[in-house]
């Protein structure tokens, strides 16, 4: 076993928890989750293709922020490149609306419905379907974890409780440091390494409630 | 070297092969398998060669219903009349499923190379592939591939000089289970609230953005440019007369090795389990198995006994395959527990479109909370049993079936762990 699967922290912690914790996987981070692959993405999204719509969830929000200047502008303009009507681009701009600002606010939606020429109504009615888009600001880390059928054969509820007892928050709510907030989840389909936990934008799977410490001291550290 | 966790020797690597080695991930290491060879011969076939081949194989679709892939490509119109569309469905969330993510991060360009070759055969101009919002990685990755295959030219105008024009746009959605389900899908990327259309029209006639449409599911995808590459007789060498080829199966709950494990179609459940999956954890013994993730009924020990994986196979054991996912249980699960957790997604995940499902996945939930704190009644098991009649086959859509279908088989299977709580208040196993 390479050193990378042994710490990433601090503490010792043999359970980065971004991949199948097997012992003989000697992989680095990178190439796992394929950052090595995908390199640093260009501020202004790249290729139309997908480039501009697939949403991030950042440590670092916006709230205020213009809907969209500079770069945002340039992949939202790319985004209405890709469909054959301007309302497909909606999940995608929602998406960028909430990657820049962190949360969907009624505000947001009405900004949103003027871009792209819908009734406020409307947007306001898909953005209530879909559970990612967060209705109200959330922590610089959004830990939600999975307690779904597999997960919770292994353990879910218990890396639930363990977070929520680490950060110090109720279930849903952000700490008051702004850090943190705790959120269960429906399945994220990583049911072979439970229990799977989504932080921001990134997985980390195989965690257990001993490992949830060193898993919040490298997001304070990291900021990811 | 190193090893991917998932990995074991009665596996047939068709799909899977390259998982674990970042290499695969780019176009020179794609191309370095041989990847997008069956591209350019299947550029050069009739369209209609190509479904042809693909009838031949007995290919049947992996996001569950296994529906044959060939047949569902020549509903698609003869003569085109507009623009076509080719949707993936890589909305990936049935419970215990996690085999597109890893097709997603590993081989994307195996996923785009089946993608241009089934646009090809059905005429579709544009691909546009559906992944679940969750994705960020595997979405990543996939985009990136995208973009190496449109500066080499895969993707865009004129084909590898073949005169054939296909776009490809990478999708993401926004956190909804139903948005798997191929009318709710079309309806997502269009912008709207993932809501189930009523069939028909099928979407082969009036789909996305009112075209003909066809939806296919990530892995069904990825094994097209193996089955062009080498014909359709080659692809029916693994698998079983009626199942054929491998399948991937997400292996999760209590067992040694959990994972995606791909195998020949009618792979016995029990050798899945004890030989692949290395067995249950120590002084453990079976109490149930989910063959096919969330929405399929649930098997008891006895019933896996001589449980084939396969479309007939499992059914034949009273379940049915979905997409392979396979939930292990073992004698510390409390069935109550778990069924009442599957239940409560449910009702988390029902658009609320048709009342039987909006209300009684929440009907459901509440009745299986009160039987699991203890305040139930056996009265209770008898209105979920009736709740799950009025649920099946009332609604536009099957997550209401979904819904039902592991409280009723729970109940016929486990009634004695329900009773333990009913009458004394007793929690059955552990964990």
């Amino acid at each position: 076993m390479s050193d990378h699967t042994k710490a990433s922290g601090p503490t010792p912690f043999r359970n980065p928890g971004w991949a199948g914790n097997t012992g003989n996987f000697d992989l680095s981070e990178a190439q796992v989750r394929g950052d090595d692959f995908v390199g640093v993405r260009p501020p202004d999204g790249g290729h139309p293709s997908g480039a501009a719509s697939y949403p991030y969830m950042k440590a670092d929000k916006a709230p205020d922020a213009p809907l969209f200047e500079g770069p945002y502008r340039e992949r939202f303009e790319k985004i209405l490149t890709r469909y054959p009507e301007t309302r497909a681009a909606l999940l995608p701009t929602l998406n960028l609306a909430q990657e820049l600002r962190g949360h969907i606010s009624p505000d947001t939606m009405r900004e949103v419905a003027v871009l792209l020429d819908l009734p406020e109504a409307y947007v306001r009615g898909v953005t209530s379907f879909y559970t990612m888009y967060n209705k109200k600001p959330v922590g610089r880390f959004l830990i939600q974890v999975c307690t779904n059928i597999s997960c919770n054969l292994c353990g879910g509820d218990e890396v639930l409780a363990a977070f929520l007892k680490h950060t110090g928050t109720e279930l849903g709510a952000t700490s008051s440091d702004g850090d943190f907030t705790v959120m269960e989840v429906e399945c994220l389909a990583a049911c072979g390494t439970p229990t799977a936990v989504q932080i921001n934008s990134r997985y980390y799977e195989n965690v257990t409630p001993d490992g949830v410490p060193a898993i919040l001291e490298r997001l304070r550290a990291r900021g990811e | 070297m190193m090893a991917f966790p998932y990995e074991h020797e009665r596996e047939v690597r068709i799909l899977s092969r390259g998982w674990g080695d970042p290499r695969t991930r780019t176009l020179e290491g794609w191309k370095a398998l041989g990847g997008y060879q069956a591209l350019e011969k299947a550029l050069r076939m009739p369209r209609g060669e190509v479904i042809d081949e693909v009838k031949a194989s007995g290919l049947r679709g992996r996001g569950g219903a296994g529906f044959p892939t060939g047949v569902k490509w020549s509903f698609m119109p003869k003569e085109k009349t507009g623009p076509q569309y080719l949707c993936c469905n890589a909305d990936e969330s049935e419970p215990g499923t996690f085999k597109d993510r890893e097709l997603l991060r590993w081989t994307p360009h195996q996923l785009i190379e089946g993608c241009l070759i089934a646009a090809h055969a059905m005429q579709a101009d544009h691909v546009f592939i559906y992944c679940r919002g969750e994705f960020f990685e595997a979405v990543q990755v996939l985009a990136r591939a995208v973009e190496e295959a449109y500066e080499a030219g895969l993707i865009g105008k004129d084909i590898l000089g073949s005169g054939i024009d296909i776009e490809l746009t990478v999708h993401s959605g926004a956190g909804a289970y139903i948005c798997g389900e191929e009318t709710a899908l079309m309806n997502s990327l269009e912008g709207r609230r993932g809501l189930p259309r009523i069939k028909p029209p099928f979407p082969a006639a009036v789909g996305a953005f009112g075209r003909p449409t066809t939806i296919n599911n990530v892995e069904t995808l990825c094994a097209i440019p193996h089955i062009v590459q080498h014909g359709g007789a080659w692809y029916r060498e693994q698998g079983t007369e009626k199942s054929s080829g491998t399948k991937l199966f997400c292996v999760s709950g209590h067992v040694v090795r959990p994972g995606n494990y791909e195998l020949p179609l009618g792979f016995p459940l029990k050798d899945l389990i004890y030989d692949v999956c290395g067995g249950l954890r120590p002084g453990r013994s079976l109490k149930a198995v989910i063959p096919g993730g969330s929405s399929v009924p649930i098997l008891n020990a006895a019933e896996c006994e001589d449980c084939t994986l396969d479309y007939e196979g499992v059914v034949e054991a009273g379940s049915m395959l979905g997409c392979a996912s396979v939930i292990i249980m073992d004698d510390t699960t409390d069935i109550v527990k778990q069924v009442r957790r599957m239940v409560d997604f449910y009702a988390h995940e029902s658009c609320g479109q048709c009342t039987p499902c909006r209300e009684g996945t929440q009907w459901m939930a509440r009745i299986l909370r009160r039987i699991e704190e203890g305040r139930g009644t056996e009265e209770d098991m008898d209105t979920l049993l009736d709740l799950g009649d009025q649920m099946t086959g009332t609604t536009i859509c099957v997550l209401s079936d979904s819904a039902a279908a592991p409280v009723a088989s729970s109940i016929a299977k486990f009634r004695d762990d329900y009773l333990a709580l009913i009458r004394r208040g007793e929690r059955v196993g552990a964990a």
